[in-house]
């Protein structure tokens, strides 16, 4: 709550002196849990601005979608640590410029929902740097335990199973912020690269080729999973492939806005003794 | 009197209806899912869901098909047809308004080019749909001229009694005698009283939205760019409905040989207008959003004098960032026409 106020109270002032177009948070949704992203432009709207621990989604992607930050015109944005790193990404990236982006940030890890101290991205190194320094999570999922547990024969049959569900939606594509491509891969035809149906072979080549996309950029946000509407457990792909990347090359995504991609960088200590 | 089929019946209908050749489909839960699915026994059906995450229209219309086999050689090209696979089944437990979903699109994939697939997948199908006694806040068929006992599109409809321990049967169609027929014996007749229908209160007045929708100075309104803002383009609301239709043909395979397919699309896609060019009609997502609900309360209407909506409410509860119809449909019945 006393975020949220003080929040509102800056988005107010940012308004008030032109200094942002406008400012992307959560208001209220249809259910008592749900949350929607709400476009902020008029005092009005700032006083319908939400942050409490149901601020789940990772509100990134809109600053990459439609042009929203082409006129130089700064935006503020309410994001959690996942988010400010999928910022760096995208700066690192050279979609967009850090200068123009405010950043509201927060925090729903404990009890209270918590401000995070800064609003330029790279305010927010220290955090992220600590966020590094902590292993990444092996099995603090039950399922993802059991995924270690099996051998690949097993692993196998369950994404498959898992796969036979995809309706080849791209939900987890538009809902990712790191899926900025004008032109996905999928949506090539000459040639078809990736088969549009939804049989086997075509949701394998999906779902592996995002994931391959990104490893080493993938901030574990969630977006994806949440999307999916038929609950294939996405997290788990890419979870497994941030933590190959970081256990390989001591990569974590988006600490810097000048971090190297992983897999368009070469580094002779690598344990790879080539590149793709 | 009325004649009414008890559970405890269930696994003998079913026995019944495979002895008369029919598989057995109705709404089948797993952990991760819910869908309409082939079924072996009663205990398998899920009554107790208010309606499965995916629509019907996967039984009649799914994701992807063949269509044909193709083949190139020196001089010539030689094709082969796919011929949906037939078999006679029987859903039971459809929710009207999935029903009334498939009688939408019936007269889509009936009209002047008859699609085959559909065409032959609703002749083989018995609908037996069971009327809501639960909804949720998201359903919305009474705002469209539907209820939770609508009989549209079924061929039976049960209407469920007060202890929850069977149905009371209506008979609609000739289909629907024939597939009770073959269980005749097995209904009771009895005066059980039935348990009143779900409450689906009316969400907004249609006929003051389709009246905004067909002033076509409202087709530039700011409106459609206030409201879907947050839209990310996922489909994922056009691929759970049950009367989203679209669809993409597409050949798989090298430039000898491979198959032809019929794989769903959706309006909310990008690419879904985009020109060889690179120029593309519908250039924003307010307009893809505008399109959807263009299509299906004002176009579809126009031409099927239907709404191409049959008030599942799936859109607004799967969308994963709180957008549908309900919403879109309850702002327009507030502004001027
Ligand atoms: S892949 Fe999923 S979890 Fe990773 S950044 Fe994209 S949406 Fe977030
Ligand atoms: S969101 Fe789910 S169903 Fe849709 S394409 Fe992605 S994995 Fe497949
Ligand atoms: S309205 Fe929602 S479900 Fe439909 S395309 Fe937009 S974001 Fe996806
Ligand atoms: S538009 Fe929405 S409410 Fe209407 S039939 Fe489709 S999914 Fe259901």
């Amino acid at each position: 709550m006393i975020t949220q106020e003080k929040y509102r109270t800056r988005v107010k002032e940012l308004l008030a002196n032109n200094s942002v177009k406008m400012v992307i948070g959560y208001k209220q949704g249809s259910t008592a849990d749900r949350r929607r992203p709400l476009f902020v432009r008029s005092f009005e709207e700032a006083d319908e601005l939400v942050l409490d621990s149901n601020c789940i989604g990772n509100l990134a992607g809109y600053l990459v979608t439609e042009g929203l930050l082409s006129d130089e015109k700064r935006v503020g944005i309410f994001l959690r640590p996942e988010g400010i790193r999928s910022i760096n990404i995208l700066a690192a990236e050279s979609q967009l410029n850090t200068e123009q982006i405010i950043i509201f940030g927060f925090d729903t890890s404990g009890r209270e929902v918590k401000a995070l101290q800064g609003e330029q991205a790279g305010d927010f190194s220290g955090l992220i740097d600590s966020l590094k320094e902590k292993p990444p999570e092996k099995s603090s999922d039950a399922l993802l335990y059991r995924i270690d547990q099996m051998n690949t024969e097993e692993r196998f049959a369950f994404w498959k199973d898992e796969f036979s569900r995809c309706i080849k939606c791209y939900a987890c594509r538009q809902a990712c912020p790191m899926c900025y491509c004008r032109r996905c891969i999928v949506d090539s035809n000459q040639p078809q690269w990736i088969n549009t149906s939804s049989h086997t072979l075509g949701n394998f080549e999906w779902n592996i080729v995002r994931a391959f996309h990104l490893a080493g950029r993938c901030v574990g946000c969630g977006n994806c999973d949440r999307a999916c509407p038929v609950n294939i457990p996405l997290r788990f792909i890419n979870a497994r492939m941030a933590q190959e990347v970081f256990e390989s090359f001591d990569h974590y995504a988006g600490t810097s806005q000048t971090q190297e991609p992983v897999l368009a960088s070469f580094n002779k200590d690598d344990s790879e003794t080539f590149i793709l | 009197m009325t004649r009414i089929l008890f559970s405890d019946k269930l696994d003998n209908c079913i026995a019944r209806w495979r002895a008369a050749g029919l598989t057995v489909f109705g709404p089948v839960k797993t952990d991760t899912l819910s869908s309409y699915a082939a079924i072996e026994q009663a205990s398998d059906f899920d009554f107790e869901s208010v309606l499965p995450d995916r629509s019907i229209k996967d039984l009649f219309f799914p994701q992807t098909e063949p269509m044909l086999r193709y083949t190139i050689k020196k001089r010539a090209i030689e094709t082969e047809d796919f011929t949906p696979p037939n078999g006679k089944r029987i859903i039971f437990g459809a929710r009207p308004c999935d029903a009334s979903g498939l009688a939408i699109d019936d007269s889509l994939f009936g009209w002047d080019y008859k699609d085959e697939y559909w065409i032959q997948r609703r002749n083989e199908s018995v609908i037996v749909s069971i009327a809501c006694t639960k909804a949720d806040d998201f359903c919305l068929c009474s705002s469209l001229n539907l209820a939770p006992d609508s009989s549209t599109g079924s061929d039976v409809l049960l209407r469920p009694l007060e202890n929850n321990n069977g149905w009371v049967v209506e008979e609609l169609t000739d289909r629907g005698r024939e597939a009770f027929l073959a269980i005749a014996e097995l209904l009771q007749d009895g005066s059980d009283p039935i348990a009143p229908i779900a409450d689906v209160p009316e969400k907004f007045d249609l006929d003051t939205c389709v009246a905004w929708l067909q002033n076509p100075e409202n087709f530039e309104s700011k409106f459609w760019k206030e409201i879907s803002m947050r839209c990310i383009g996922c489909g994922s609301c056009t691929y759970l409905c049950p009367t989203c239709h679209c669809f993409d043909i597409q050949d798989e395979g090298d430039t000898y040989s491979g198959i032809r397919r019929k794989n769903w699309d959706s309006c909310s896609f990008a690419l879904f207008t985009m020109h060889t060019s690179g120029h593309n009609p519908r250039a924003t997502q307010s307009a893809r959003w505008r399109q959807r609900i263009m299509h299906k309360f004002n176009y579809f209407p126009g031409t099927f004098s239907v709404n191409s909506c049959s008030g599942c409410g799936r859109c607004s509860r799967q969308c994963p960032v709180d957008m549908g119809i309900t919403e879109t449909l309850q702002k327009i019945s507030t502004l001027q026409p």
